[in-house]
C-alpha cells in the first residue's frame, strides 16, 4: 500500500477530457468512442495526472482545496486510480526502490 | 473433424414485455402517441385474451423474463384486468402499470397493491382541472385520475405523476409537484410531446414547445425545482440533454430515457408480437402472432430484431452518429426515430433540431461543430477552499 501511495500517476495522452458547466467531465477514447463519465473530484484528480505528483500528494492537494474533505478520501482516490488504471486511462510509475 | 471453433452467439435475455393490453382507451387525449379508439363507457371488446397473455408469459419467463409493464389504450379497461395482475404476481415478476388513473377504483387499487414489486404511472396533464380536461378530451376525468392516485396511496402504492409538456401546460410544472406531493405520489416525470399519432396534429397546431425553451425548462428542473421537493424529478428528454450530475444521482431511475429495445418486446391486443407498441400505428414493426407462433422463435430470429442488435449504436445516424452518448442511449427510443423517418437508424427528432440549431451541447459530441467551440469554463475546479467537498 505505501508503495502505492507513491506512484506517479500519467494520464493516457489520447484520451480526451471534456468539462461541462457544472464541474463534472466526459472522458473519451476517440479511437474506440468509449466514454466515461467523471465528478468534480474525479476531475480533480484527472488534472494532477501529469506524471510528477504521487497518488499521496494528489490526495492531500484535496485536503487543503476543499473543506469537509472526509477522512477516507485517500482510500477514494486509490480506488478511483486502480480502476482508471485498469481502464487503459492512465498508467501509474512506482518509485525506484 | 470440424476445426472450425464453434460460433458464440450473442445472448440477449427478454427481460420485459410490454403488454398493450386493449386498443380502446376511455379519454382522447390530444398527445396520445397510439391513438387508440375512444370507448365513451364500459368496458374494453378488442383486448388480449386471458389465456394467451398467460401462454406468453410462461414462454417468456424461459427467455430471461423479470418483468411485465401493462399499458395501452388503456390497461384497466381489460375486462379482466384482475386475472392479468394476478398472473404477473403469482409468476413473481415485476409489474409496471401506465394507466389515465380514471378507473382505478379502490378494488384494483388493492389488487395492484397485492404485487410485491410494483411500479404505477397516472397521467395528470395539469393541476388545473379545465386544462387537464382539455388536453385529455373528457368531462370530469381530472378528479377521477386524482381519486385514482389517492386509491393507491391510500394502498400502499405511490404512483409515478406523470405530466406530458404543451403550451397549455409549460407554466404549470411547478403547481403539479405540488399537487403530486399533496397526493402522496412517489414521483414526477415530464414528458416532452412526441411528433407520433396524435402528437403529430399537435405540432401542426403549433402546441409542441420550441426545443430551446424546453432545454431551458429542463435545467430549471433539474437545478431549481428539484431543490424545491423531496420526489425525484425527472424530466424525460434525451441523455444529452442531461446532466451527468442528474444520470448519477440517486435519485435518478425510472425515467432515464434510453432505449431498452435489447431486452423489451411488445405484444399488442390482438397477440401481434411488434417492437414495443410502435406495431399499432407502423405494421411493418409487427413480427408474429402470439397464438401461432412460438416466441423463442420471434425473439431470436426476427429479422429486424437481429439487425437492431448488430447495428445498433454503430449505425445511428445524424448527431447520434456523432453522440459520445450514443453506446448508453442507443438513439433514445427506436420506435419512435422508425415512425419519424421509416429507417431504424434515423436519430432522433429532438437531437437533430437541436444539433441543426446549434443547441445540441458541445461536450457531448465527438467532433463539435467549428462554429460552436466548446464551452469556456468561467472557473478552474477548487483551488481554494470555497467548494466543499465534492
Ligand atoms: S444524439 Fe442520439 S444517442 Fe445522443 S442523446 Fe440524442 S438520441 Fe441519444
Ligand atoms: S423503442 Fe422506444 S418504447 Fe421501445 S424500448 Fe426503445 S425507447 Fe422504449
Amino acid at each position: 500500500m505505501d508503495e502505492y501511495i507513491n506512484t506517479k500517476m500519467t494520464a493516457n495522452p489520447l484520451i480526451v477530457l471534456r468539462e461541462e458547466f457544472d464541474d463534472w467531465a466526459i472522458l473519451f477514447n476517440p479511437d474506440t468512442g468509449d466514454t466515461y463519465a467523471l465528478n468534480p473530484l474525479g476531475v480533480f484528480i484527472w488534472k494532477r495526472l501529469d506524471g510528477t505528483q504521487t497518488v499521496s500528494e494528489i490526495t492531500e492537494a484535496i485536503r487543503t482545496s476543499a473543506e469537509n474533505v472526509p477522512d477516507e478520501v485517500g482510500k477514494e482516490v486509490e480506488d478511483f486510480l486502480r480502476d482508471i488504471v485498469r481502464l487503459g486511462l492512465a498508467s501509474g510509475e512506482k518509485p525506484s526502490s | 473433424m470440424n476445426n472450425e471453433p464453434n460460433e458464440i452467439k450473442p445472448f440477449f435475455p427478454l427481460g420485459e414485455l410490454y403488454f398493450y393490453l386493449t386498443g380502446d382507451c376511455n379519454l382522447r387525449c390530444r398527445h396520445c402517441w397510439i391513438k387508440p379508439k375512444y370507448l365513451l363507457a364500459g368496458r374494453s371488446s378488442s383486448y388480449l385474451d386471458k389465456t394467451l397473455f398467460a401462454e406468453i408469459i410462461a414462454q417468456a419467463v424461459g427467455l430471461g423474463l423479470s418483468g411485465v409493464k401493462l399499458t395501452g389504450g388503456e390497461p384497466l379497461l381489460h375486462p379482466q384486468i384482475a386475472d392479468l395482475i394476478a398472473i404477473v404476481q403469482k409468476g413473481g415478476l415485476r409489474l409496471t402499470i401506465e394507466t389515465n388513473g380514471t378507473l382505478c377504483n379502490r378494488e384494483i387499487a388493492e389488487k395492484i397493491a397485492s404485487v410485491e414489486n410494483v411500479f404505477v404511472s397516472v397521467s395528470i396533464d395539469s393541476p388545473d382541472q379545465d386544462i387537464h380536461e382539455w388536453i385529455r378530451g373528457k368531462k370530469g376525468c381530472f378528479f377521477e385520475a386524482v381519486a385514482g392516485v389517492k386509491n393507491l396511496v391510500q394502498f400502499g402504492v405511490r404512483p409515478q405523476i406523470i405530466m406530458t409538456i404543451m403550451h397549455s401546460n409549460k407554466d404549470q410544472l411547478e403547481p403539479l409537484v405540488r399537487l403530486a406531493e399533496s397526493l402522496g405520489a412517489g414521483s414526477v416525470k415530464f414528458n416532452i410531446l412526441q411528433p407520433t399519432a396524435r402528437g403529430e396534429q399537435m405540432f401542426a397546431d403549433g402546441e409542441a414547445v420550441d426545443i430551446a425553451e424546453l432545454i431551458k425548462l429542463g435545467k430549471w428542473v433539474d437545478e431549481e425545482l428539484s431543490k424545491t421537493t423531496k420526489l425525484p424529478l425527472y424530466y424525460d428528454v434525451p441523455l444529452a440533454f442531461r446532466s451527468l450530475k442528474s444520470m448519477f444521482s440517486p435519485k435518478s431511475g425510472n425515467g432515464c430515457h434510453t432505449c431498452g429495445i435489447f431486452r423489451i418486446l411488445g405484444v399488442l391486443a390482438d397477440g401481434s408480437y411488434a417492437l414495443c407498441g410502435i406495431g399499432e400505428t407502423v405494421p411493418d414493426l409487427i413480427f408474429g402472432d402470439a397464438a401461432h407462433d412460438p416466441l423463442k422463435n420471434v425473439w431470436e430470429n426476427s429479422a429486424v430484431l437481429n439487425d437492431i442488435r448488430a447495428g445498433l449504436p454503430a449505425k445511428l445516424k445524424g448527431v447520434c452518429s456523432e453522440c459520445l452518448l450514443k453506446h448508453v442511449c442507443l438513439g433514445s427510443c427506436i420506435a419512435q426515430n422508425y415512425y419519424s423517418n421509416r429507417d431504424l437508424w434515423a436519430p432522433h427528432w429532438f437531437c437533430q433540431e437541436a444539433y441543426n440549431r446549434g443547441l445540441f451541447p458541445a461536450s457531448r459530441l465527438r467532433r463539435p461543430p467549428e462554429n460552436q467551440p466548446l464551452q469556456e469554463k468561467e472557473k478552474q475546479l477548487p483551488e481554494a477552499k470555497n467548494s466543499g467537498y465534492p
